[in-house]
């Protein structure tokens, strides 16, 4: 019986950097839901065919109906899709610690030593 | 052409707001001050260049969130973007309406790995992270020249702007007048200066805007710049929530306005000639925004110039440069135009023998005569058949303002400064929630304007200002117009003083300390800060001092382009392991290739005048950035594996030694 060798153990990947993917897609799929709804209900209730007359409008809550259905109310709900994404969603990852400047390191110049003129 | 006599009415702004708006800028200059004295203070007892240029990386939630959203609101939130509002109505909020998904977006795609990396490496800079990331000292040095070259044409750019806001607020105080007269006295002997003296006052203001942003970027630093930033957010959202229930009061509620709004037709372009019955001794000054309403009844036209006009001593008429006669508006919209027929007979005028006379008159190329084109897409526009927002630039600007903003450098070193991710967190949702005070209730108010407040096409910059004032004159309370017009102030210098720093660490970070002296002491970097910044900001102030034209197209030139060139690198660089320098120098360079390009036979086939070429309609940031992208994934795949170290060292936990 050969003894094999160990193999090397994989490195395992930074979880900020997943942690940060996962939150990139999210962000990604977010913005086409909100570019789309807001393009869309814009674009086809409230634009004018050229010649058109429109005297009057529609509102909700004094403004016109298209600017409240696809303005306004995703705005809104953006605000509380924020609210699951920064305190639900998000992972509060360990950023690291800051390293020294290194360049203020050769030249010796760390305020907190030398002091300041 | 029929002359008949005219009614005049003079509508120009009244000293109450004027006299505010100074006194406003006074306290306002004076508090700034004191918090770059206070930043100096801190800045003695840290380690200089993190603390100069990063605020030691250690931002808590308030001065991150409203430092990055400052920044980003220039004086276009407060000045040009009203003026959209005013001019084109509704639609303008479909124009801003990304604005809703950019915190999410602009900080939470980057923010966090950024500041990661930065803090892996102990970047100060964004060249730093860039650098530093690929172990490419060109790659540093590249990103540092293309902040330097585009932000020097911004800076140029906002000092400008800066100076125009404060000459439109000042212009009607006497103190202003008289300084602005000793100061055209003295112009014509100081050979750098002369060539203002045929405006002073943009001169004065352009020196007194220059010289509290440079002494208070220079002094305090980053820590100076966030904390000026900070009060900057509280006076811009403060002005907002102040002003959204006065305008709403004054015009009656949301729901007329707009129906108001529905009936309105856009005024027509006119070109006016002015004379009197007999001769003058001395001359007649008719000054800009001057009302005239001609004919009564039914039959009245009102019409409204948007320049002054002059009738020499001795002649009779006037006319405008090259005879084209005094450029000014007609309106319409038949409320508006009997509003002021009722005002002129109520006021006295001492134009009463004036009459006017329509030389030339054009209407609208989109909208004109069409009722309802204020409350719908695309919008009315004076010079373009498809209206002010066609649903490919509505699709363009989507996408621009959202990415645009995440990949500013400037942007960039704010979310290299937070001090850990809870803060990140909390950010992101305080500026979700800054953003949704300040844009969809501009686009209320300034549609309240149009109703309250017509005729300002002449000159819709001022909408700002003469709203506060009206606004505030309607309570009784014409105070209040001081801390409402301090809102654009703020926005000007919160984007001047970060521009300037980014310039200043550029220089004296990436290229003193990085490429010619390493060992450069503490003292030496000291001086040359200070020296650096205080010289960027003279220089500027003097390209400023005859500025470049098309100000506004330039400063969309320079955002968009920072941002085709450095949003591909730096994402990929963050979440691609595969990424190496060659790709991201490509798409750093292919981006600024193509986005410069487009601008380049854009702005000869407009015949000089700075304008992008929009292929398939689409605005050069969106076809630069998906040109960047393409190139930067080829040339990766075409070349070399980065070297396993760096890949372990950013993208494994603990370097990839667990």
């Amino acid at each position: 019986m050969s003894e094999s060798k160990p193999k090397p153990a994989e490195p395992e990947w930074d979880p900020t950097y997943l942690h940060s993917l996962r939150e990139v897609y999210v962000i990604i799929a977010l913005f086409a839901f909100f570019c789309v709804w807001s393009i869309f209900v814009c674009y086809n209730y409230g634009y004018l065919s050229p010649g058109e007359q429109r005297s009057t409008v529609t509102t909700v809550l004094g403004m016109p109906s298209w600017a409240f259905w696809g303005l306004c109310l995703p705005w809104l709900a953006v605000d509380i899709v924020a609210i699951w994404f920064c305190f639900f969603f998000m992972v509060p990852d360990d950023l690291g610690e800051d390293q020294p400047d290194v360049y203020e390191e050769m030249a010796g110049i760390d305020g907190k030593e030398t002091g300041n003129e | 052409m029929n002359s008949l006599l005219s009614l005049p009415l003079l509508a120009q702004a009244q000293d109450g707001a004027s006299n505010a708006a100074i006194v406003s800028f006074s306290i306002y200059i004076a508090a700034v001050m004191v918090l770059a004295w206070l930043s100096n203070r801190l800045l003695q007892s840290k380690s200089f260049l993190s603390e100069y240029f990063l605020g030691s990386r250690s931002l808590g939630v308030w001065a991150f969130a409203l430092t990055f959203a400052a920044t980003s609101s220039s004086g276009g939130s407060f000045i040009g973007f009203p003026s959209l509002v005013y001019t084109h109505g509704w639609i303008v909020g479909l124009w801003i309406g990304s604005y809703m998904i950019v915190p999410i977006v602009s900080m939470g795609l980057l923010a966090k790995r950024v500041n990661q990396v930065a803090r892996t490496t102990g970047a100060i800079t964004i060249p730093d992270v860039l650098r530093d990331r690929f172990e490419s000292p060109a790659f540093g040095a590249t990103a540092t020249g293309l902040i330097v070259f585009f932000m020097v044409f911004n800076l140029i750019a906002q000092f400008k702007g800066g100076s125009v806001i404060l000459q439109t607020l000042l212009s009607d105080v006497p103190m202003f007048q008289m300084a602005s007269d000793s100061l055209a006295n003295v112009l014509p002997s100081i050979p750098i200066l002369s060539w203002s003296a045929d405006n002073p006052g943009y001169l004065l203001c352009l020196l007194v805007f220059t010289f509290a942003v440079v002494i208070y970027t220079a002094y305090g630093g980053f820590r100076a710049v966030v904390w000026t930033d900070v009060m900057q957010g509280f006076v811009m959202v403060g002005g907002v929530v102040l002003m959204l229930p006065l305008a709403l009061y004054a015009v009656g509620g949301l729901g007329k306005a707009t129906q108001d709004m529905a009936k309105m037709t856009p005024p027509n372009k006119v070109q006016l000639a002015f004379s009197v019955e007999t001769a003058r001794d001395s001359s007649l000054s008719i000054p800009a925004n001057s009302w005239f309403v001609r004919g009564a009844g039914d039959s009245a036209r009102v019409f409204r110039t948007a320049a002054q006009a002059l009738i020499v001593a001795g002649e009779k008429a006037t006319r405008g440069d090259d005879d084209k006669g005094i450029p000014g508006i007609e309106l319409t919209y038949s409320g508006h135009i009997q509003k002021q027929v009722q005002e002129a007979t109520n006021r006295p005028s001492s134009l009463q023998d004036v009459t006017v006379e329509v030389i030339e008159s054009v209407e609208y190329k989109s909208g004109a005569g069409q009722q309802g084109t204020y409350v719908t897409g695309p919008g009315p526009h004076p010079s373009s058949d498809a209206g002010f927002l066609p649903f490919s630039l509505a699709v363009s600007f989507f996408f621009m303002w959202t990415f645009s903003g995440a990949g500013q450098p400037s942007n960039m070193v704010r979310l290299m400064a937070f001090s850990n991710a809870n803060t990140l967190r909390r950010a992101i949702f305080t500026v979700s929630i800054y953003y949704s005070l300040i844009y969809f209730p501009l686009v209320i108010i300034f549609c309240c304007a149009r109703v309250l407040l017509p005729g300002w096409e002449t000159e819709s910059d001022r909408i700002m200002p003469e709203m506060a004032k009206a606004t505030t004159e309607i309570i009784n309370m014409p105070w209040l117009a001081g801390l409402l017009v301090a809102a654009p102030f703020a926005a000007v210098m919160s984007t001047m003083d970060s521009f300037l720093l980014m310039i200043s660490s550029a220089v004296v970070r990436d290229i003193y300390q990085r490429n010619i002296n390493p060992h450069a002491s503490e003292k030496t970097i000291k001086r040359l800060t200070y020296v650096v910044t205080i010289a960027i900001g003279a220089i500027a102030m003097l390209a400023a001092v005859s500025p470049p034209a098309f100000l506004q197209d330039i400063i969309v030139f320079t955002g968009s382009g920072l941002s085709t060139s450095f949003l591909t690198p730096v994402a990929l660089m963050l979440y691609w392991p595969r990424f190496n320098h060659y790709g991201a120098l490509a798409g750093m360079l292919g981006g600024f290739g193509t986005h410069v390009t487009l601008y380049a036979v854009g702005t000869i086939m407009a015949g000089g005048k700075v304008a992008a070429y929009r292929l398939f309609d689409f605005h050069p940031f969106m076809v630069g950035l998906v040109a960047s992208v393409t190139i930067a994934v080829i040339v990766t795949l075409l070349t070399p594996r980065p070297p396993e170290n760096l890949v372990r060292k950013y993208f494994y936990k603990d370097g990839g030694e667990g």
